[in-house]
């Protein structure tokens, strides 16, 4: 089905669109607080050093400074970390990255905390700057971290290092490549920011973005030395994220100025501080060997992937475990030999980003398929095809999934698409024309062996609303919209019934994080175990308030209804019904992110598939590529909301597009280059192109009931791969490294320039 | 200089008694003659409907109109703005919604909408010129603006999707 307006029953209106598009709705950086105090935060600036002193005596003299606080006032942990707390919240005697914090202060205007922040002295003693990997690993390094310079190693093997080169051996072709991608910047609009309020009682009110409020609140706890049950965590609405916004950023340093200063803080980071701070897309450079028989069967496959974490840990290993575990993609190959490494080092922090690993490993696997096939002279369908997943394969580690035929259907459906099947038009012979796919297998949730708990509430309120709370955020995805067409289809009630309540921990259920494409699929999950006992004792205490039999009522638009057919109101509207209950309808519930039976740590259960079809136009005098065409397929299960699935795969299909052809935030012995939008450039509209169509496939193998699966992800995993496939096809030329460099095909284009006109269909447009 | 460093000169710094109409009211403030638009609007004035993302003119998100012109409010400073008269997203709905924004809604053309109302703006400082641009001026018309969710094709259609209803009206 293609994904529009008019082909989608429920195109509605989002619920928080009203407010967005007259600019009312209030981001939490927009917030404001009577007496409110200006926080900022002075970061280090220099990625590798020993700190000498710091002092902040002329910061504190100067007039309208509430507070100056540095290690030394932080009561509890002095780190924070989703899974390992090795990022202090403030630096005490070494310097690991630019970004690192070393002093904060709170005004009482922004523009006196920016000169407050100048006024701190702090003497460093620079260290060797280990800005990559190599030289991080390298025996002269000196450790980072207690642990060494090796964050995290993962492997998944099905043949060991000497064996597999047998098979090499026997093998018809074999490719070997390596590939190296960029640090991608998340660029949300809204940089990361908020208020923290102290309450009378003695709490604080942290109204701040992430997409995990509940980890946030367990870390301030930690660093405060506070009880979590006194830290309330308001995340939402949140100026976008996609991954960034999901580790502490600027809660710790508002919070302890809140709690010093006794008065509200406001921080909003200034562009510059978000790049530096922030976390970005993990580097990688990929490794691959592959090979196959004469038809183009895989029976080698052999990875090795060296990842940039940076200076802390973050979810680095969950990353590079991801990685590894897509190493294969959609793929069944007898002899697998798959190893990573995240390294630390001085650059910026990678972390968590959308796609989660996935998309670096997608380009390398299906850059070599398309290699291989062209060696084989096959097209890049049919060596696919031959290696494909069956419906009920194992998943890439060996572990059971749930049937899906997926796979097949994305790739039969794409290679249907115009873009592919189009003759290019010769008319402007500046131009070279060429198109390409590619395809991706995803896992939704996080996967075996972490825990993965999402809850949810469903009551009936006192004035007559039918709430339904989640401990979920609204990073821009369209989570409410899904939820309220959710909760109206589920339950027969009409949108004004509805109070959806999101984003606050005072508030919600613990639900987990709104991350790994889980939110819909958890949210639905919840709705549906709920619904049922919550609709049962709504429908008896209806049944007592007016006397009507349980089984001729049900739930309608306003109230409870008979379920006869030709009454026009309801018999009780829901105020009524709250009105006259004294115990409120209410259930919680507790669920987890469905899992693989099998005891493999990471192994994903549900996965979703994409595919991607792109036509390309390369400049023959600037090397420019510019995407002209593309076509998305989404095997993701039933499509909850389709404005929210259509604007989160062409979204990130966009964003999948700057990564390969024009995003890299560049580091220069430790710092970045690149720090504002100035010189990092994300796609414009005048980038994207001119057409692109989305098709969601909704069909699952019969017997899973585990409903819609999640597309935060999925539309930007295989981007990269197809447009270099459609390169290639444009010009003859491989394409290893992204961004793609435009100096790079003009180099390769000047020197095949013969060997590029006898290439077989390639001609000179 | 950066701007910001010019912001922030609190101390000997020429302060202004700043006259305009914003959204039609007539305000009268005493700034530092350097203060930005945006800093006036966001925290003077409390409108946060004109949001902030590079302060350096490259990502629209900021963007008002100025005597009717579109203008990054990052960018301009309070000596600037003197007498002249400053619209901005919260005056688009005034009285009802405006029909871009109606289109915007209808089409999904956005996600997180932080970029939205710099968006709306820069669109309505198109379509009042030109009602019914073509492909390529919507292009040029929002090459000033960011958005890091939509990929655009939702603005884009939520465009055309303006254009058709009020050609039909
Ligand atoms: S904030 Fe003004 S253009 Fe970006
Ligand atoms: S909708 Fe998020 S930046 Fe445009």
């Amino acid at each position: 089905m293609e994904l529009n307006r008019k082909h989608s029953k429920r195109w509605f209106v989002r619920p928080d669109g009203a407010k967005k598009v007259t600019g009312q709705l209030k981001y939490l950086t927009d917030l404001t607080f009577p007496n409110m105090l200006y926080g900022r935060i002075l970061r280090s600036g220099i990625p590798h050093a020993k700190i000498m002193s710091i002092n902040t005596e002329k910061a504190l003299r100067l007039c309208g400074v509430r507070a100056v606080l540095t290690y030394k006032d932080i009561p509890g942990l002095n780190g924070f970390g989703l899974i390992f707390p090795d990022q202090p919240v403030f630096c005490k005697d070494i310097v690991r990255f630019e970004g690192d914090a070393i002093a904060a202060v709170a005004a009482d205007t922004d523009e006196i905390a920016a000169a407050a922040i100048k006024l701190i002295d702090v003497e460093y003693q620079p260290l060797t700057v280990m800005d990559s990997p190599e030289v991080a690993l390298s025996n002269e390094s000196i450790s980072l971290h207690p642990s060494g310079n090796v964050l995290h190693r993962a492997e998944y093997k099905t043949i060991e290092d000497d064996e597999i080169n047998q098979v090499f051996f026997s093998c018809h072709n074999v490719i070997e490549e390596t590939y190296h991608t960029p640090r991608q910047m998340h660029a949300y609009m809204e940089t990361e920011g908020g208020v923290v309020v102290p309450e009378k009682d003695g709490s604080i009110t942290v109204y701040a973005a992430t997409q995990h409020g509940f980890k946030d609140r367990m870390q301030l706890s930690r660093i405060l030395n506070m009880d979590e049950k006194n830290i309330r965590v308001v995340s939402s609405p949140i100026g976008g994220s996609f991954g960034g916004k999901d580790e502490l950023n600027v809660q710790p340093y508002a919070s302890l100025l809140a709690l010093t200063t006794n008065r509200p803080v406001k921080i909003h980071q200034k562009r510059n501080d978000s790049v530096i701070a922030g976390l970005k897309r993990h580097p990688m450079k990929i490794t691959m060997k592959t090979g196959v028989d004469e038809k183009g069967k895989i029976l080698a496959h052999v990875v090795r992937i060296v990842a940039d974490t940076g200076a802390y840990a973050t979810l680095g290993p969950a990353v590079l475990d991801f990685a590894v575990e897509h190493a294969t993609g959609p793929y069944i190959i007898p002899n697998v030999n798959v190893e990573g490494v995240s390294v630390y080092t001085n650059n910026g922090i990678s972390g968590e980003f959308r796609g989660f690993g996935g998309n670096q490993i997608t380009f390398a696997l299906e850059s070599q398929l398309d290699r291989l096939a062209e060696s084989l002279n096959i097209s890049q369908y049919d060596i696919r095809l031959l290696n494909l997943r069956k419906t009920n394969d194992l998943g890439p580690l060996g572990q059971r999934i749930v049937p899906t035929n997926g796979a097949f259907d994305v790739l039969e459906q794409i290679n249907h698409s115009s873009i592919l099947n189009k003759p290019f038009s010769q008319t402007e012979n500046r131009k070279l024309k060429g198109s390409g796919l590619a395809i991706t297998m995803h896992g939704g949730g996080l996967g075996y062996g972490r825990p993965d708990p999402s809850g949810g509430r469903l009551a009936l309120t006192k004035e007559g609303k039918i709430e339904i709370a989640f401990g979920f955020e609204e990073v821009g995805q369209g989570l409410i919209g899904s939820i309220e067409i959710m909760m109206i289809e589920e339950l027969g009630c009409s949108k004004d019934d509805i109070s959806i309540v999101i984003g606050d921990t005072g508030l919600v259920p613990p639900s987990g994080s709104s991350t790994a494409s889980r939110s819909t699929n958890m949210a639905w999950q919840g709705i549906r175990t709920m619904k049922n006992p919550w609709l049962r004792e709504l429908l008896s205490n209806a049944s007592i308030v007016t006397e009507e039999k349980v089984e001729n009522l049900k739930m309608g638009p306003g109230g409870i209804w008979s379920i006869d057919d030709d009454v026009t109101v309801p018999i009780i509207t829901y105020k009524k019904l709250a009105q006259s209950l004294i115990n409120l309808p209410t259930i919680t519930s507790q669920y987890d992110f469905p899992t693989t039976p099998d005891p493999i740590v990471g192994g994903h259960y549900l996965y979703s598939f994409g595919a991607i079809a792109v036509e390309v136009e390369v400049d023959k005098l600037t090397g420019k590529v510019k995407v002209t065409d593309v076509e998305h397929t989404i095997a993701a299960g039933p499509v909850v909301n389709p404005m929210g699935f259509l604007g989160q795969i062409e979204g990130g299909g966009i964003m999948a597009l700057g990564f390969t052809i024009m995003e890299d935030s560049l580091m220069d012995s430790g710092k970045y280059v690149t720090r504002n939008f100035d010189s990092y450039l994300i796609p414009t509209i005048k980038d994207i192109p001119s057409h692109t169509k989305v098709n969601a496939i909704e069909t699952l193998v019969e017997g899973d009931h585990f409903g819609p699966r999640g597309v935060g992800e999925i539309g930007t995993v295989a981007v990269a791969p197809a447009i270099i496939a459609a390169i290639h096809d444009a010009t003859g030329y491989w394409v290893n490294k992204l961004p793609i460099s435009p100096e790079e095909i003009l180099n390769a284009l000047t020197k095949q320039n013969k060997g590029l006109f006898n290439q077989q269909s390639k001609e000179l447009i | 200089m950066s701007i910001e460093n010019l912001s922030s000169q609190t101390k000997n710094t020429t302060t202004i008694l700043l006259n305009c109409f914003i959204n039609d009211n007539e305000i009268v403030l005493e700034v530092p003659a350097t203060y930005r638009l945006v800093d006036i609007l966001r925290k003077k004035l409390d409108l946060t409907g004109t949001k902030i993302s590079c302060e350096v003119g490259r990502c629209g998100a900021c963007s008002v109109l100025m005597n009717g012109n579109l203008v990054n409010s990052c960018l301009l400073m309070a000596y600037q703005i003197q007498g002249s008269s400053i619209n901005t997203i919260e005056y688009m709905s005034k009285e009802s919604m405006n029909p871009i924004q109606q289109a915007f809604l209808e089409e999904g053309a956005l996600q997180c909408g932080y970029c939205t109302p710099g968006m709306v703006m820069a669109l309505k400082s198109l379509l009042s010129t030109n009602p019914s641009p073509s492909l390529e001026e919507i292009e040029i018309a929002l090459s000033g603006n960011l958005c890091r969710c939509t990929g655009y094709n939702g603005i884009i259609r939520a465009v055309s999707r303006y254009i058709e209803n009020s050609q039909s009206s």
